[in-house]
């Protein structure tokens, strides 16, 4: 141990004032203190490492407190670790956790993260996110997750209650920034070893975060209320934060407009004009990194059209994209020519041409293109779109079916439930289908990691480029300049026909303070907000 | 009597037998599983989950299992989306919501129904007869899932009245909605049997019997006209029934009740197998309970039936 | 909305006794009929509705799938009904005609009724008439089939096998028909149990005619009446529970239609100043609806009259 201590030299320290709600001078707190937040869905699972949905996490986050969180703006800053260092090659990370405490009063200690971190790899857990732990880069996940190793033997060990250190088997600049998430978070051993799979439940589960679970009515609604023993107890200001389901988007719009709810962060497509009119300080717009696209099946069982790069442009700049964003969704979406999502931090988007043109433009090239290659009014192609239920995804797929066919190209719809559509994707069963992706964490990899060979990359488009570019970016002083130029290839050869990079049109009553808008994650933290007296 | 019960309960055992493998082939068909992952999971995880949840045994002796759980020990299994649940729990949460505000409905549909229905044909052909019909006849066909977002719109938006969404076991403004629009067309529709079936039997020949002995008019309709009169709208309680645990689909949607209605539609999407077996399970033993009930309430106001 | 058994089990009583007098029920019924109000607007209306759905579309300016690019985006004050764009019924949230999808809409909700309960009437009759012709064992094993199946919830099921197997029209066809016929197998075969011992039935059983012919020739003609009736009350149930599970977005794919999609579409967006995408759509659908009872009603009454 301290011969490893003797190879590390200090590289980086953190220590910064820990953050929470402050209200600005002049502003009242208003004696309700209580956030109601709108779900679409009841919550699955309230378990750090069994977790998979963006609603379970949003719960999670109130109640479990990871090494790091985000502020405002979505820069990492100190949760449970106060410092953190890291070894001159970047594979080693130290952090120094700082006194804080469970809901039941239980001392948090580098041993709750270590248990935490291995039980997320062990496949007896099988946690559907065991693979970030991969991502991250440990020491030993991939084997653990495989079967290989066993779980013990991660590259994470508690030195003494308040060290904890993790070892990677590359340099990988992003590390810091995966540490927010839900998958990263301590849990306590001694419950779930008591409670088993049920110690999530309101009156069992003991959490260290600003919150603990007081409630959960499936379906109905989950509440968390105040941990006193949170660490940072005294500068929490919200006390109850309520989580309501209403599985239909106009209800709930209907009730946060009767005062039900306070925070509505997911407008029904093509609303937000209307209500930006009608309540211009309550509805806003915030870009948030996922991205939107039509994936190109280019496997074997994919149709041998698609495998033509002159289709795959022509599809692609058949879409209208101004229409879909303008017309369609409303919500301060932008039209997307690139994979990337424009708001990742440090990135910078390679030029595209056709994002420079017309719509006029594109269409010509594309019929062009189709005629090109051997398609036209005698000899239409046709396609299939695939799309899975919803709303939003059935009114763009018929948009863009329509778009298509002004270029000549006969598309049918193919609707399926998420579960057969995801199914369908990963054993290449589609033709062209719809798919988004959101970052894990605030850097371009997150999003280009997907067209891997190898990785999730449903449509099996491969580059070896593309592949070495990311790999080189992992370990390189400005990967951000790799990952532009690896955007390039993959729009060069048409991967994916790109159609719009997020925003959440959101409702947000007015006496609301601290919601992270500029978080391009959208990750929020009820500890950091307050409302305001009138 | 007691011998038609037993022979009926006889025949619902294999009823539900039948329920439990159709339903179980089913959903072991379709495409998708309750594992499937936008990332696939690593061999060994869904290995673990396979085995945790018995799906790495041959269908037969899967079914088995399942079956003989609910009989041994009344177990229906953990929920496969849900960890922290149970599918026990997880009815045991659902069901009574589902229960309370169905049974209202059913309640409120037959109360109202039976009064609309007795008043139209007693002032037959009058303005309250035609005001009767109208109402009926309108709300017969208006679909719930029209009601509900209107009645949001109305009570919880303009009015401020009524919570919009949500349950509460103690406070009744959380019912209101949900008994309104589940209740509202199947009002209808009994209030028109009702009408109908009396205007028979104020016809008949004993009913003018009771009338030439000089009874008064409304002694001849509660002791004589009524019971008859109700014989066809018993026989449509238990399709009425079954629609009111149905219809908690819409319900559980519009107004965030937390019923089982929104609990099979999703475990059916999620192919969580093991919910979806449960409710479906249930509400089966409900039908037939409800059909068996409404027999002999059938046998017992009609003394022609004998069984 | 439901039929009323006890009054279709009386209907088929009569069906059946007037065979024996020698007289076709039917002159008499269609003067009743016709004498009928309620069931004579009902029959207008079916026949304007039909009207519409087929001949619907040589007046519409837009197909039921095209976008208008000029009302996209600003539905609220642009796609209101109109008759100088051509959107005579406004237009959905995607600017496509509320017109023609309503046309088409009534083409695949009317398929849906009647296919459905033709499926339903047909299996009912066979299926009633065969276990009531051949009787005894066959009969038993039959009813308690037909027991067991009653008891299952059938909303359930057909959610089940929607969900499982995709949607499609043929499932929704097979899977809304499968549901109805166990109280028509019921009726029809109480009524061949007391067809069966006439003299012109077993007269055709000692001329050597097989069973499944004397059932087609001889016992179903005799319960056309009660087999029309109940396919003119089953329409209207078919198409309410294709507006339901289409609710549950589990209908037909888009870009097709139907009634009850188009209901839903329209119920959602009530709060924000469309209300001619619910409005629409809801008027077909309900004036079809009492059309189908008030013709099924007035038939039943012709054919079974009774003092009033």
């Amino acid at each position: 141990m301290t011969k490893l201590f003797a190879t590390t030299a200090l590289v980086a320290t953190l220590a910064l004032p820990a953050y929470a709600a402050q209200p600005a001078e002049g502003e009242t707190l208003s004696d309700n203190q209580s956030l109601s937040f709108w779900i679409l869905d009841a919550f699955k699972s309230l378990d750090p490492q069994l977790t998979s949905s963006r609603t379970d996490s949003d719960m999670i986050r109130q109640l479990f407190e990871g090494l790091m969180n985000e502020d405002a703006t979505g820069a990492m800053i100190p949760g449970v670790a106060e410092s953190y260092e890291m070894s001159d090659d970047g594979m080693t990370y130290t952090f120094k956790l700082r006194d804080s405490n469970w809901s039941n009063g239980d001392p948090v200690t580098a041993n709750d993260f270590v248990y935490a971190w291995r039980r997320a790899v062990d496949p007896a857990t099988a946690s559907e996110y065991a693979w970030f732990m991969e991502l991250m880069n440990i020491v030993s996940a991939s084997e653990i997750v495989k079967g290989e190793a066993a779980p013990d033997t991660l590259g994470v060990t508690a030195v003494d209650d308040h060290t904890l250190e993790v070892k990677l088997t590359k340099p990988t600049p992003y590390f810091l920034k995966t540490l927010s998430h839900a998958t990263t978070y301590p849990t306590p051993q001694k419950v779930i070893e008591a409670e088993g799979d049920a110690w999530t439940q309101p009156g069992k589960m003991v959490s260290n975060g600003a919150y603990k679970l007081e409630s959960h009515d499936l379906g109905v609604e989950g509440v968390a209320v105040r941990n006193e023993n949170y660490w940072n107890n005294d500068e929490t200001i919200i006390d109850t934060v309520r989580f309501v389901t209403v599985n239909d988007q106009n209800i709930g719009l209907t009730r946060y407009l009767a005062g039900e709810i306070d925070w509505m962060n997911t407008l029904p497509a093509g609303r937000f004009p209307q209500l930006l009119e009608e309540y211009p300080d309550e509805a806003v717009s915030a870009p948030w990194s996922c991205s939107y696209a039509y994936l190109f099946n280019l496997s074997d069982k994919g149709p041998e059209a698609l495998k033509d790069l002159r289709v795959r442009q022509a599809l692609a700049y058949g879409i209208d994209r101004d229409i879909i964003v303008d017309r369609v969704l409303q919500g301060g979406q932008r039209p997307a020519y690139y994979w990337t999502h424009w708001a990742t931090e440090g990135y910078e988007a390679p030029e595209i041409e056709m994002s420079e043109w017309t719509q006029a433009e594109r269409i010509e090239k594309a019929k062009a293109l189709l005629e090109e290659a051997g398609y036209g009014p005698d000899n239409p192609l046709s396609l299939s779109i695939q799309y899975n239920t919803s709303e939003d995804h059935r009114k763009l797929a018929i948009a863009v079916q329509q778009f298509w066919k002004a270029i000549g190209v006969n598309a049918t719809l193919n609707n399926y439930e998420w579960k057969v559509h995801i199914d369908r994707l990963n054993n290449q069963d589609f033709e062209v289908a719809r798919y988004a992706w959101c970052a894990d964490y605030n850097e371009a990899s997150s999003f280009l990691d997907y067209f891997r060979t190898g990785g999730y990359n449903q449509g099996k488009w491969s580059n070896a480029e593309y592949d070495q570019l990311l790999a080189d970016a992992a370990t390189a002083e400005n990967p951000n300049d790799l990952y532009k130029q690896a955007e390039a290839i993959l729009i060069q050869d048409m991967a994916l026909a790109p159609t719009y990079h997020y925003a959440m049109a959101q409702m947000i009553k007015p006496d609301i303070r601290g919601v992270p808008l500029e978080n391009v994650m959208s990750s929020w933290y009820a500890k950091d907000m307050y409302r305001v007296a009138e | 009597m007691f011998a038609y019960v037993m022979r009926r309960l006889a025949v619902a055992i294999p009823t539900l037998l039948l329920l439990i493998v159709f339903s179980f082939l089913l959903m072991h068909l379709a495409p998708g599983g309750p594992f499937s992952q936008e990332r696939e999971l690593p061999a060994q995880v869904l290995a673990n989950l396979n085995e945790k949840y018995g799906l790495d045994q041959p269908l037969w002796r899967q079914i088995i299992s399942y079956v003989w759980g609910i009989i041994a020990h009344f177990d229906f299994g953990p929920s496969f989306v849900y960890p922290d649940r149970t599918v026990n729990q997880l009815i045991a949460a659902g069901f009574p919501v589902t229960l309370t505000y169905g049974t209202l409905a059913f309640v409120a549909a037959v109360v109202t129904g039976v009064a609309l229905g007795v008043v139209a044909a007693i002032w037959h052909n009058s303005w309250v007869d035609y005001l009767a019909v109208g109402i009926s006849i309108g709300a017969q066909v208006l679909p719930n899932f029209v009601m509900a977002p209107i009645l949001v719109l109305v009570f919880t938006l303009w009015y401020r009245m009524l919570p919009g969404g949500g349950w509460s076991f103690n406070d009744p403004s959380f019912w209101v909605m949900p008994v309104i629009a589940l209740s509202t067309s199947y009002m209808a529709s009994i209030a028109r049997i009702t009408r109908s079936s009396m205007l028979e039997v104020l016809g008949s020949n004993h009913i003018r019997t009771a009338r030439a002995k000089g009874m008064p008019e409304h002694r001849v309709i509660i002791r004589h006209a009524l019971k008859p009169a109700m014989l066809p709208v018993i026989s449509y309680l238990g399709p009425v029934f079954v629609s009111m645990i149905t219809g908690s689909v819409v319900i559980d949607i519009y107004f965030s009740t937390g019923g089982i209605g929104k609990a099979f539609v999703d475990s059916a999407l999620n192919r969580d197998y093991a919910v979806m077996m449960g409710v479906t399970i249930l509400v089966g033993a409900l039908t037939i309970l409800f059909n068996l009930v409404v027999d002999i309430l059938y046998a017992w106001i009609d003394p022609k039936i004998r069984y | 909305m439901i039929i009323e058994q006890s009054k279709m089990q009386s209907l088929a009583a009569r069906m059946s006794k007037d065979e024996v007098k020698g007289r076709s029920p039917w002159a008499d019924a269609r003067k009743r009929f016709f004498r009928n109000k309620a069931a004579m607007a009902g029959l207008i209306i079916l026949i304007l509705v039909g009207l519409f759905a087929i001949f619907g579309n040589s007046f519409a300016v837009w197909s039921n799938e095209e976008l208008d690019f000029n009302v996209m985006g600003q539905v609220t004050t642009m796609g209101m009904p109109s008759l100088e764009n051509g959107h005579y019924f406004g237009t959905d949230d995607l600017g496509r005609d509320l017109y023609s999808r309503t046309v088409q809409g009534t083409q695949i909700s009317l398929m849906v009724g009647i296919v459905g309960a033709a499926i339903a009437v047909i299996v009912g009759t066979l299926y009633g008439a065969t276990a009531g012709y051949f009787g005894g064992r066959t009969d038993q094993l039959m009813m308690r089939a037909v027991d067991i199946l009653m008891s299952i919830p059938y909303m359930f099921v057909l959610i089940l096998l929607l969900v499982m197997f995709g949607r499609s029209m043929s499932m929704l066809f097979l899977g809304i028909g499968l549901i109805s016929w166990l109280d028509m197998s019921r009726i029809v075969r109480g009524q061949t149990l007391s067809l069966k011992n006439r003299e012109f039935i077993e007269a055709a059983r000692a001329t050597g005619v097989p069973g499944w012919k004397i059932i087609i020739r001889h016992i179903v003609p005799n319960l056309l009446g009660v087999v029309a009736v109940y396919a003119t009350l089953l329409v209207p149930l078919m198409i309410l529970t294709e507006s339901f599970i289409s609710f549950l977005g589990l209908g037909v794919q888009e870009p097709l239609t139907s009634w009850g999609a188009l209901i839903s579409e329209g119920a959602g967006t009530i709060n924000y100043g469309t209300l001619w995408q619910l409005a629409f759509p809801l008027f077909f659908f309900c004036i079809t609806l009492f059309g189908f009872f008030f013709v099924g009603d007035g038939l039943r009454d012709a054919l079974d009259p009774k003092e009033r």
